[in-house]
C-alpha cells in the first residue's frame, strides 16, 4: 500500500454570516493515493465544494476552517500561510472550477493566463513559458495551438474554454488536480469529451484527481473511489463498483433511484427524494438525511451513526449496519441477484 | 476602424447641428431680449440696436444666418460685452478654466481612484469606513458650501491661501479641492463598488488557485476589469470639469468660462449662450468618443463595425 498522497481528517469548516454559524463542513474524512481518481458526488449544499476550497484557501471572506487536518505529502495545508499555499496552487495542486464562461478572465488573452501561472512557478523564460503553453493546449486538443493563444476567452466555446482551464490545472505538473463540478455548465455531448480527456491526461501524466460533481452518471465514468456527501459529512465511501452493486446508504439509494434509464421505455416516473436538505445553521444532532430517509427510525434522529465497514475499504454512515437493526433489503442485506 | 470613426465624427456633427437649432429656437422663445433690462431706452435706440445686430430679421433669417457664420468658426458679437466678439469671449477665460480644470482632474484620477480601491481592500474596516464617510459628505454636500468654508478656515482664519484670484501658485488651492471634491468622492465610491463587484467574479478565485501573488492578482486580473465603469464617467466627468463651474469661479473670483454659462442666460446675450452651449457640447461629445476608444483597450471583448 502506498502511502496517501492527500489525508484528510475531521476537516470542519463554517461561514460566519449574520444570520449566525452555517457549518458547511462537519467532520469529512478521506484519503487520496497517488495516481487515484477520487470522486465526492452530493447535492448543491452538501459542502463538497467547500471540502476542497477549504484545502487550497480558496474560501469566501466569511469561510474558516475551523478544525481538522490536511496532509499533503505529509504537510499540513490547513496549516500552510498564504505564502506557502501560494506555492502549491497552480503548480503542485492544480484546479479547474465549474464555470468555464466565467473562469477565465475576460480581458486577457488565454495564452497569458497560461503563460502567467508557468512564469509563476517555473524559473524559465518567457519565450520557453509560451512554448510550454503551446504544448499543453496541443496536449488538451486545442487545434491551432500555437495560433489561440492570441484569443480571448470569449472567441472560445465553452468545451474550448474548459480545455484552457485544464490546460491552466496542468501547467505546472501537478500531483493533485482538483476538477469542481468540470462538466455541469457544458453540453452533454462537449461533457462526454471534457471527462474521456481528463480521464486520459489522468492515466497518462499519473496524477490523482478529486472530481466533485452532482452526476453519478460523471462519476460512475470516471472515478476509482466515491463519497457521498450529504449534510457536510461523508455518508458513503466506497470503490466505484461496489458502490453502484451494493449500496448502502439509503441516501446513496436515493440518488441512484433518481437517475433517468434511458434503456428502459417503460415511461415510469422517476422518484424523486422527498424533502429539502438541513439547515447547517441548525444541524441536526442525528443523522442529517434522517427526515427524508424512508427507513429513519427513533435512533436516527437522536443521535449520528458512526461509519460501519459494511465490506473492506466500503464504509456507510447508518444506523441500519448497527448488528441490531432491522432488515432492508439492499442496504444491510444482500438481494439475490 | 477608420470608417466607423469617421462615421462617429460625422454623427458628431450632426449631433451638433440639431443642438445648435433647438438652443437657438429655445432661446428665441423665451421673453426678453439682450437690451430690456437697459433702463429707459428710446424706442430709436431700441431700434437701431435691433438692426445693428439684426434681431429685427424674421427669425429663420436669423437662424440661417448663425449658422452660416458657425460653420466658419465665428461664434459672432456678443451683445453685452461691446466690442467683444465670443470667440474672444471664450479664448479669454479658456485658459484659467482649464488650469483649474486640468489640476482638479488630476487630483480626480489621482485621489478617486486610489482611495476607491483602499476602501474595497479593506471592506468594512476602518480604512473603508473612513474613506466612504468623507465620500459620502463630498457627494453629498454642494461645492459652495465647501468652497465657503474652505475659504473662511483656510484663507480668513489661517491665512494660507489668498482669499480670490489665482496670481500665484497658493491661489489654485481652494478652487481645484472645491471643484475636485464630489468628483473624487463621486470616483471613490463607484471604483470601490465597481473593485468589490470584480473581486467577487470567478476568475479572481481562478487567479488565486494559480498561486499568483496578490499584487498580480489585484493589478493585472481586478483592477482593468473594474476601471471600464470608472472610464465611463469619467468622460463626461472631463468635460465638466475642463468647462468650468459657475460657482466656483464666481465664489473665487476667477476670470474663467464657467461663469458664462448662467450670467449669459440671464443677460439674454443670445450669441454667448449659443457660443458657450456649442463649446460645452463639442467638448463632451468629444470626450465621450475617447472614453468609447478606451474601451476597445480596455476590454477585448468591445469591437466596432461600421454602419452600413
Amino acid at each position: 500500500m502506498t502511502a496517501p498522497l492527500l489525508q484528510v481528517t475531521d476537516l470542519r469548516t463554517s461561514f460566519f454570516t449574520s444570520r449566525g454559524e452555517v457549518q458547511a463542513v462537519r467532520g469529512v474524512s478521506f484519503e487520496l493515493r497517488p495516481g487515484e481518481i477520487l470522486g465526492i458526488v452530493g447535492e448543491s449544499g452538501s459542502g463538497k465544494s467547500v471540502t476542497c476550497m477549504s484545502m487550497l484557501g480558496l474560501l469566501k471572506s466569511s469561510g474558516r476552517v475551523v478544525g481538522g487536518k490536511a496532509l499533503f505529502e505529509g504537510r499540513d495545508l490547513l496549516a500552510l500561510d498564504d505564502r506557502e499555499l501560494r506555492e502549491l496552487g497552480g503548480n503542485d495542486i492544480g484546479m479547474i472550477f465549474q464555470d468555464p464562461m466565467t473562469s477565465l478572465n475576460p480581458t486577457l488573452t488565454v495564452g497569458e493566463q497560461v503563460i502567467e501561472t508557468i512564469l509563476r512557478h517555473r524559473n524559465i523564460s518567457r519565450a520557453a513559458a509560451r512554448q510550454r503553453a503551446i504544448e499543453l493546449f496541443e496536449l488538451v486538443r486545442i487545434p491551432s495551438a500555437a495560433k489561440r493563444l492570441r484569443s480571448y476567452p470569449h472567441e472560445f466555446s465553452g468545451g474550448m474554454r474548459q480545455r484552457v482551464m485544464i490546460a491552466i490545472a496542468l501547467s505546472c505538473d501537478p500531483k493533485l488536480l482538483i476538477a469542481d463540478e468540470p462538466t455541469t455548465a457544458l453540453d452533454v455531448t462537449i461533457q462526454r469529451q471534457i471527462l474521456a480527456l481528463l480521464k486520459e491526461l489522468q492515466s497518462r501524466l499519473g496524477m490523482a484527481v478529486i472530481l466533485i460533481t452532482h452526476d453519478l452518471g460523471v462519476i460512475a465514468e470516471t472515478a476509482d473511489r466515491v463519497l457521498v456527501m450529504y449534510g457536510g459529512m461523508v455518508m458513503e465511501e466506497a470503490p466505484v463498483k461496489a458502490l453502484f452493486a451494493w449500496p448502502s446508504h439509503p441516501y446513496t439509494r436515493g440518488l441512484l433511484a433518481s437517475i433517468p434509464d434511458l434503456r428502459d421505455d417503460t415511461h415510469h416516473r422517476l422518484t424523486p427524494i422527498p424533502g429539502s436538505p438541513p439547515d447547517m445553521r441548525r444541524p441536526p444532532a442525528g443523522c442529517p438525511f434522517a427526515p427524508r430517509c424512508p427507513h429513519a427510525m427513533a435512533q436516527c434522529l437522536a443521535a449520528l451513526p458512526p461509519v460501519y465497514e459494511v465490506e473492506p475499504a466500503h464504509g456507510a454512515r447508518c444506523w441500519l449496519h448497527h448488528a441490531e437493526a432491522p432488515r432492508v433489503a439492499g442496504i444491510n442485506q444482500q438481494v439475490a441477484a | 476602424m477608420t470608417v466607423y470613426v469617421v462615421q462617429r465624427l460625422a454623427l458628431m456633427l450632426v449631433t451638433l447641428f440639431a443642438i445648435i437649432t433647438l438652443t437657438f429656437f429655445l432661446m428665441h422663445a423665451v421673453p426678453g431680449g439682450p437690451f430690456v433690462s437697459e433702463k429707459m431706452m428710446a424706442p430709436e435706440i431700441q431700434a437701431a440696436l435691433d438692426a445693428k445686430y439684426h434681431l429685427d430679421d424674421p427669425i429663420w433669417l436669423q437662424y440661417l444666418n448663425y449658422l452660416k457664420s458657425v460653420a466658419m468658426f465665428d461664434l459672432g458679437p456678443s451683445f453685452k460685452y461691446p466690442g467683444m466678439s465670443v470667440n474672444q469671449i471664450i479664448a479669454e477665460g479658456l485658459p484659467t478654466t482649464m488650469q483649474v480644470g486640468l489640476l482638479a482632474l488630476i487630483c480626480v484620477v489621482s485621489l478617486g481612484v486610489p482611495l476607491g480601491i483602499i476602501a474595497a481592500l479593506n471592506r468594512n474596516r476602518w480604512p473603508d469606513t473612513l474613506v466612504m464617510v468623507i465620500a459620502t459628505f463630498g457627494v453629498a454636500v454642494p461645492s459652495y458650501v465647501i468652497a465657503t468654508v474652505a475659504l473662511y478656515i483656510f484663507a480668513l482664519r489661517l491665512g494660507w491661501v489668498p482669499t480670490f484670484g489665482i496670481d500665484d501658485w497658493r491661489g489654485y488651492f481652494l478652487p481645484v479641492f472645491a471643484l475636485s471634491g464630489f468628483w473624487i468622492s463621486f470616483i471613490a465610491r463607484l471604483a470601490r463598488s465597481s473593485l468589490l463587484e470584480t473581486l467577487q467574479q470567478d476568475y479572481m478565485i481562478t487567479a488565486k488557485a494559480k498561486g499568483l501573488k496578490p499584487g498580480q492578482i489585484l493589478f493585472k486580473h481586478g483592477l482593468r476589469n473594474s476601471l471600464i465603469p470608472v472610464v465611463t464617467v469619467l468622460g463626461p466627468v472631463v468635460a465638466n470639469l475642463l468647462t468650468g463651474s459657475f460657482v466656483i469661479e464666481q465664489i473665487f473670483a476667477l476670470p474663467g468660462i464657467g461663469r458664462h454659462f448662467v450670467l449669459s442666460i440671464t443677460n439674454r446675450d443670445y450669441t454667448t449662450i449659443m457660443g458657450i452651449t456649442i463649446f460645452y457640447a463639442a467638448i463632451l461629445m468629444l470626450m465621450i468618443f475617447i472614453v468609447d476608444m478606451i474601451y476597445l483597450v480596455l476590454d477585448p471583448r468591445i469591437k466596432y463595425r461600421e454602419a452600413r
